[in-house]
C-alpha cells in the first residue's frame, strides 16, 4: 500500500512537472476592464475583440511558438478596483495588458504598469493626460479627448450651427475632458455656450436641470460623459417638452441607450471611430464574432482587436516578449490593423485617427449624419 | 406672470417631487432609530429591491398582455409591499434582533454588512447593468405662456404626490389611533419600561422594520416608474439622502422625516436652478451641517434626555 502511494505521488509530481512545462509555452495577457457596473457593456467589446484576435492568431500556430491565453480582471471602471487590479496583475506575472477602458481607471493603472514593466495598450481611454507623464510603456489603438473634441466641435459649428448651446459633463475626468475640449473649440469659433454644467454620475434626477435648459431656451446639448446619465436626460427632457438636440462622444453610443430613453434617443448625435465592422478587408473577423453568436458592432472590439494585432507583430518582429524591446518596436513601427495604418508618436499616442458623427435611431442602431 | 416666476413654479414642483419619495425612504430610518436607536444602513437596499420587484412584476404583467394600467400597478404595488416587507424582517430577524443589548456599534456594522450583502445579492442574480421600462404614465399638464416658460406638471408627478400622502396619512392614523401604533409610541419613550408592562417589544420592533420596508417598497415603486430605470447601486445614494432627510428633520421624528425629505427635496431643485448643478449636494449637504449646528436634534428632534 505504502509502494502503491509513492508511486501515485511520483506520477502526481510528474503531471505537475508537465502542467509547468505546457505553461511555458502559453503567454498569457490581461484583459483589464469593468465586467460589472453600469459600464460593463465597453468590458464585453474588449473582450469580443481580444478574443476574436487571440483566437485567430492560435489557429494560425501562435506568437513565436507560444499560444496565447486572455485573463480577464474586472476593475467595475472604478479607479480604487484599478489600482487592485494593476497589482494582481503584476502579482500574477503577467506583462502584456490590454486595457483598462474608462479613462479614470486607466491613469491609475499605468503608472504601476510603468514601473514594473508591463507593456499596457488601452482600446477605449480617450483622456490625454494618460499619456502626457512620459510613460514608454503605455499605449493606445484609439484617438483622443483632444483629437475627438475638437471633431465635434467643428460639426457643430458647421453643422448644427446651434442659437443657444449647453454644454453638461459628468465632472468625471474622461466627460469633462471631451465637454471641455468642445467648449473650446466652438468658443474659439465664436459661439459662447450658454451653460456649461456638471452633473454627479449615478445620479437619476435631471428635472431641475432640463428646466434650467428650457429656461435658457436652449436648442442644442452636448453631453460628455456616458449612456446612463444621458439616457436618463433624453428621457426626461421628452417627457418634459424639450425640443433640443443632443450630442454626445462615444461613450453614449452603444444600444443600451435606447433602451433607457426609448423614442428619446431618436436623431441623438454621436461621435465615433468609423465602423471598422463595415470595412470589407474585415469580414472574415466579423464573419467569426458572430459564428460565436457575439455582436461586433461595439465601437471597441476592433481598437481591442488592433490593440493585439501591435502587440503581438511586435513580438513577432523582435523575436522576444522581452517589454522594454517591445516597447522601442512599438514606438518605431507602423503598424497594419484592422484599424487601419497605426503609427504612434514618442507619447504612445496614434498619430492619427479618425472619427465619424452618426445619428442614432430609436432601434439602437446608427447611419452616418448628414 | 413672469417667466422667472413660473421657473421657480416649476422647479419647486420637481423638488417637491422628488423631496416626497426622500421622505418615505426616511420613514423607514426615523422609525428604526425611534425605537431601537439603531441606523439601519441596509435601508437603502430595500428600496432597491422594492423597484426591481416593481419591475419584473410590470414587465410580467405586460408580457402576459394585461392592459389596464391601474390594475398592473395595484398589482405591482400589492407584490412590491409584499416582498420588500419580508425582506426588512428577515433582515431584522437575522442581522440585528441577535445582536441586542449588545454595543450600538455592532448591529451598526452588521447592518452595512447586510447593505453590501442584498446590494451584491441583486448583483449576482439581476445582473449589474441597467434595466429600463417604457413609461408606463405618459402626459400631464402644461400652463404658462409658451413663449416664456411654460411649466409642466406631469400626471406621474401628481401621482407620486397623491401616493406620497396617502401613505403619510395612512401611517400617521395607524401610529396615532391603532393599539399597534401606541405600543411604537410607548417603545420610543422607554423600550425597557414598555416590556414590564406586557408588551411584546420583539414584535414591535419588527412591526416598525415592516412598515419601513412598506414605505421604502412605495418609494421604489413610485421612483422606477418616474425614472424608468434601475440597477443594484440605486439604493445606496438614495439610502443616503434620506438618511439626511431623517438627520434633517430631526431622527426619531415622524413628521421630521416628511419635513426633512421635502426640504431636502427643494433645496436640491433650486440650487440646481439657479446655481451651476454640481453644487446641487454641496448646499444641501452645507445646510444639513447648519441645521445641526444650531439644532443639533434636528428641526422637530426632540433633545435627548439622559436616561437615569
Amino acid at each position: 500500500m505504502k509502494k502503491f502511494t509513492r508511486t501515485l505521488l511520483s506520477v502526481g509530481t510528474a503531471i505537475c512537472l508537465y502542467g509547468a512545462a505546457a505553461n511555458a509555452d502559453t503567454l498569457k495577457i490581461a484583459l483589464a476592464g469593468p465586467s460589472t457596473g453600469p459600464v460593463a457593456q465597453y468590458g464585453d467589446m474588449q473582450k469580443i475583440g481580444v478574443f476574436a484576435a487571440i483566437e485567430q492568431i492560435n489557429k494560425a500556430g501562435g506568437i513565436n511558438g507560444m499560444q496565447l491565453e486572455g485573463v480577464v480582471y474586472d476593475d467595475a471602471c472604478d479607479p480604487k478596483q484599478a489600482v487592485a487590479v494593476a497589482n494582481k496583475i503584476v502579482n500574477d506575472g503577467i506583462h502584456h495588458v490590454v486595457g483598462h477602458l474608462c479613462s479614470s481607471s486607466t491613469e491609475p493603472a499605468s503608472d504601476i504598469y510603468e514601473e514594473e514593466g508591463i507593456l499596457m495598450i488601452t482600446a477605449a481611454s480617450t483622456s490625454p493626460s494618460i499619456t502626457e507623464k512620459g510613460h514608454q510603456m503605455i499605449f493606445r489603438t484609439i484617438g483622443l479627448d483632444s483629437m475627438q473634441g475638437p471633431f465635434a466641435g467643428q460639426y457643430i459649428i458647421n453643422n448644427v450651427k446651434p442659437k443657444n448651446m449647453a454644454i453638461i459633463h459628468d465632472k468625471q475626468q474622461y466627460g469633462e475632458g471631451l465637454a471641455t475640449a468642445v467648449k473650446n473649440e466652438v468658443e474659439a469659433n465664436g459661439i459662447t455656450p450658454v451653460m456649461f454644467e456638471g452633473v454627479t454620475s449615478g445620479d437619476k434626477d435631471f428635472s431641475a436641470l432640463i428646466a434650467k435648459l428650457k429656461m435658457n431656451n436652449v436648442d442644442f446639448v452636448y453631453y460628455g460623459g456616458y449612456h446612463p446619465e444621458l439616457g436618463l436626460i433624453l428621457r426626461q427632457a421628452k417627457a418634459k417638452g424639450l425640443d433640443a438636440k443632443f450630442m454626445g462622444p462615444e461613450g453614449v453610443g452603444n444600444p443600451d441607450i435606447s433602451k433607457i430613453a426609448g423614442e428619446a434617443s431618436e436623431g441623438l448625435l454621436v461621435t465615433l471611430p468609423q465602423s471598422f465592422e463595415k470595412n470589407p478587408a474585415n469580414q472574415a473577423i466579423v464573419q467569426a464574432i458572430i459564428d460565436k453568436g457575439e455582436d461586433p458592432s461595439g465601437p471597441f472590439v476592433f481598437p481591442a482587436y488592433s490593440a493585439i494585432q501591435v502587440m503581438t507583430a511586435a513580438m513577432t518582429a523582435t523575436g522576444s516578449t522581452d517589454t522594454e524591446k517591445l516597447a522601442e518596436y512599438i514606438h518605431a513601427n507602423t503598424f497594419k490593423t484592422t484599424t487601419g495604418e497605426l503609427a504612434y508618436d514618442e507619447k504612445g499616442d496614434l498619430k492619427q485617427f479618425s472619427f465619424v458623427v452618426y445619428d442614432w435611431h430609436a432601434d439602437g442602431t446608427k447611419t452616418p449624419a448628414q | 406672470m413672469s417667466d422667472t416666476f413660473l421657473y421657480l413654479v416649476q422647479q419647486l414642483i420637481n423638488g417637491l417631487t422628488i423631496g416626497s419619495t426622500y421622505a418615505l425612504i426616511a420613514i423607514g430610518y426615523t422609525m428604526v432609530y425611534g425605537i431601537i436607536g439603531m441606523i439601519n444602513f441596509a435601508h437603502g437596499e430595500i428600496y432597491m429591491i422594492g423597484s426591481y420587484i416593481t419591475f419584473i412584476v410590470i414587465a410580467g404583467l405586460l408580457g402576459m398582455g394585461m392592459v389596464s394600467l391601474p390594475l398592473i400597478l395595484f398589482i405591482a404595488l400589492v407584490i412590491a409591499v409584499l416582498i420588500a416587507s419580508t425582506y426588512g424582517w428577515t433582515v431584522e430577524r437575522v442581522a440585528y434582533r441577535p445582536l441586542r443589548g449588545t454595543n450600538r456599534l455592532i448591529p451598526l456594522i452588521s447592518a452595512i454588512g447586510m447593505s453590501i450583502f442584498l446590494q451584491n445579492y441583486v448583483v449576482l442574480s439581476q445582473g449589474s447593468r441597467d434595466i429600463a421600462l417604457p413609461p408606463q404614465i405618459t402626459g400631464g399638464w402644461t400652463f404658462g405662456d409658451p413663449n416664456l416658460f411654460e411649466v409642466s406638471f406631469s400626471y406621474m408627478q401628481l401621482f407620486i404626490w397623491v401616493a406620497t400622502f396617502v401613505s403619510m396619512l395612512v401611517l400617521t392614523l395607524f401610529i396615532s389611533r391603532s393599539r399597534m401604533g401606541r405600543a411604537c409610541r410607548a417603545c420610543s419613550e422607554d423600550i425597557g419600561m414598555t416590556n414590564l408592562l406586557g408588551v411584546d417589544t420583539n414584535r414591535v420592533i419588527a412591526m416598525t422594520f415592516i412598515i419601513g420596508a412598506a414605505l421604502a417598497a412605495i418609494a421604489g415603486l413610485l421612483l422606477s416608474l418616474y425614472y424608468g430605470v434601475v440597477n443594484p447601486f440605486i439604493g445606496f445614494i438614495a439610502g443616503l439622502k434620506a438618511f439626511t432627510a431623517a438627520v434633517l428633520g430631526g431622527i426619531g421624528s415622524i413628521p421630521g422625516a416628511m419635513l426633512g425629505g421635502l426640504i431636502l427635496g427643494v433645496t436640491e431643485a433650486l440650487t440646481a436652478a439657479y446655481f451651476p448643478s454640481e453644487y446641487k449636494d454641496v448646499v444641501s449637504f452645507g445646510l444639513l451641517i447648519l441645521i445641526l449646528l444650531f439644532r443639533p436634534s434636528g428641526l422637530l428632534g426632540k433633545p435627548e434626555v439622559e436616561k437615569v
